[in-house]
């Protein structure tokens, strides 16, 4: 579902990504996990299409989402269907180039700071990201917005509602299209343990129904959902052990 | 256009707040303005120019002449009579250190006496400040003056030679004397129909009204930062990703900011309106102060300048916002570039009497282009509108670009 191959990133002149690498299977979870600084979101953020990596490559069920390619974005999935991501990245290398409608199409991202319009209500909040108003409708009655419970407090202001909420309502922004692949920046940060557990039943649901998550996290209960466990080090993912858990991962990063 | 309703609607709700920080703001503003005039206007307003003397050939009534007009108190106030060369005359002129450069015939006063009226050339320099232009108003009055004089002067030696009444003249001199006092033209008349002011062809009131509303329109961005700040990086990224460009998300900002001040412009207009059915006579009296008998100026041409002051206004306070990134940062942007830009207009202090340097930069500023456009429409007279209009287009397009520019610029790194 996910193949994202030498993912090279900086800041100026500081290096953080030095060729990050990982897969990650359909109705699979991927936990990312290292030191704080280390470029976890960074990458989620490549992922996520908001920022430039300077190299590498990342393909969603074998369409090019980011490509070093001189071709056209399509010539270039055509490529990597033919003879696999690596070759296809050295055959076809040029300036990074991005297919935004793959990535707005395959995933939904939740980052750090929420992405919500204080002043508003969270269903203007929520229409601002889902395409028409009966979509929006039909998921908080029946769909994945009414199974976070967000009906309950659509009509008040986002500035108005608990970290826990902000955070439902989020995810609920993310699902907007119902995207095949959730993209998550530790979720779980600074949220009471009723929130933390309310997510990770959600994105129990959500793997149920075939999604693929990548989470970065620091929460060892997010990190028991995870198929895999890739541990940041020096720029580059290496995956660990996913049994390990508290001191014994740490001593990885 | 779902962004768009949602930053309309966000402006719509915040819209009270906006309002109510902006009227707090001006009477905040305005109460320190109006303690800083109050205490200014115990000082008197002294305008100390210096004006240069060339005294062609040395001659001693001519020395004399001057030495009187120089000790006269009402010249003596104005301005300072400095005796130069010729070259030294020009040179100083050019400098801006000299206001206005007399040259003074040989035997001038010999010349007045005898009928022959040698010519008194006064040299101005090309951008004449406010010294220069009292002092040019008060050479063509006065010269007005001596031309009547001298005509009824001849005039009655005329009639005297024709009837021939020569010997009689001598007596009768004192009383002609006191007849050319009487009818001499009414001076106060002359000076109403020329003024020289420093606020141009505004009066006072309307040059400060005009110079207020554009400071005020431009501080009210300090209270839009609920709508003109930019959302969070990664919340904007996520816009665009979504198809939501980076441009537009600076053009929505741009439009509600447009639609607070429009709004903010339209409160005022409505509380005026109150006021005047309220309390008519001191309306009336502000109305008779601030707007200049008939405007010539059609209507549609007056809404349409109103609108371009907006546009210019709210694109550069988009701009602004842009750059500085932080609510604090902005504000306080907003605030100093606001006030200095104004100042260095002429604002506070007509330009003509800031120093030239500061005036000159102050007229390219696009604060005198608002001035200058919200002045016309005060006092009804469309010259130079057009001028203003493209200006003020120009502004605007200008700053709008540097929003989005500084947006991209900001988010370059960003896929």
């Amino acid at each position: 579902m996910i193949t994202a191959t030498g993912i090279v990133s900086s800041y100026g002149r500081r290096r953080i990504l030095k060729g990050a690498s990982f897969t990650a299977a359909r109705g699979e979870c991927v936990g990312i996990v290292g030191a704080n600084g280390c470029g976890k979101s960074t990458l989620l953020s490549i992922l996520a299409g908001t920022l430039k990596p300077k190299s590498g490559m990342v393909v969603y069920g074998g369409q090019v989402a980011w490509g070093c390619t001189r071709k056209r974005m399509k010539g270039m999935t055509d490529l990597v269907n033919k003879r696999g991501a690596a070759d296809a990245a050295r055959r076809g290398a040029g300036g990074m180039r991005c297919d935004r409608e793959v990535i707005r199409r395959m995933t939904g991202y939740v980052p750090q700071e929420n992405p919500l319009i204080p002043e508003l209500t969270v269903y203007d909040n929520l229409r601002l990201w889902y395409p028409d108003k009966r979509s929006l409708k039909q998921e908080l009655e029946t769909g994945f917005l009414s199974l976070m419970g967000i009906g309950a407090f659509c009509d008040k202001r986002a500035d108005a509602l608990s970290g826990g909420m902000k955070k439902r309502v989020s995810i609920g922004i993310a699902m907007a299209g119902r995207p095949p692949i959730l993209l998550l920046d530790e979720p779980g940060a600074a949220l009471d343990l009723v929130c933390k557990e309310d997510i990770r039943s959600y994105l129990q649901t959500y793997l149920a129904h075939g999604g693929t998550v990548v989470i970065t996290t620091h929460e060892e209960s997010e990190l028991s959902l995870c198929g895999r466990i890739y541990v940041m080090k020096n720029g580059v993912l290496e995956q660990a052990d996913n049994r390990l858990r508290g001191r014994e991962l740490a001593r990885l990063f | 256009m779902r962004y768009l309703f949602a930053e309309l609607k966000k402006t719509a709700q915040m819209f009270p707040r906006m309002l109510l920080m902006a009227v707090l703001l001006m009477a905040l503003i305005g109460g320190v303005a109006f303690c800083g005039v109050k205490a200014m206007d115990k000082e008197p307003l002294a305008v100390g120019a210096d004006i240069g003397i060339v005294v062609r050939g040395d001659n001693r009534m001519t020395r004399m002449a001057l030495a009187y007009v120089e000790n006269m108190e009402s010249a003596a106030k104005l301005c300072r009579f400095v005796q130069v060369s010729e070259e030294e005359g020009m040179r100083k002129l050019e400098g801006g250190e000299l206001a206005a450069l007399v040259l003074l015939p040989e035997e001038l006063v010999e010349g007045i006496m005898n009928g022959q009226n040698p010519t008194v050339d006064v040299v101005f320099p090309k951008d004449a400040r406010i010294e220069a232009l009292l002092f040019r108003e008060l050479t063509e009055s006065g010269a007005g003056l001596l031309r009547v004089a001298q005509a009824q002067i001849y005039g009655a030696a005329d009639t005297a030679a024709q009837y021939g009444l020569e010997e009689e003249l001598a007596a009768m001199e004192t009383e002609i004397d006191s007849y050319n006092l009487a009818f001499a033209p009414d001076r106060l008349a002359l000076y109403d129909e020329e003024t020289a002011s420093a606020t141009g062809r505004l009066s006072t009131a309307q040059y400060y009204a005009a110079a207020g509303a554009v400071l005020f329109l431009l501080l009210a961005g300090m209270a839009a930062y609920p709508v003109m700040q930019p959302e969070p990086a990664v919340f904007r990224r996520q816009l665009a990703g979504e198809g939501v460009g980076l441009s537009w998300q600076s053009m929505c900002r741009w439009l509600c900011g447009f639609l607070y001040l429009f709004c903010l412009a339209g409160f005022a207009w409505l509380v005026l309106r109150v006021a005047a059915l309220l309390a008519p006579d001191l309306t009336g009296r502000l109305a008779e102060i601030l707007v200049s008998g008939r405007n010539r100026v059609p209507a549609g041409v007056r809404a349409g300048m109103i609108l371009l002051v907006l546009a210019a206004v709210t694109a550069f306070q988009c701009m602004i916002y842009n750059l500085a990134g932080s609510r604090t940062g902005s504000i306080l942007l907003v605030f100093l570039l606001s006030v200095g830009m104004v100042y260095l207009s002429g604002g506070f202090v007509p330009s003509a009497l800031l120093p030239q340097t500061m005036g000159a930069v102050g007229d390219v500023l696009p604060t005198a282009c608002m001035i200058r456009a919200c002045g016309g429409l005060l006092a009804g007279s469309g010259a130079g509108m057009g001028r203003c209009a493209v200006g003020l287009c120009l502004y605007a397009a200008a700053f709008g670009m540097a929003a989005c520019l500084t947006e991209r610029f900001r988010s370059r790194r960003f896929g």
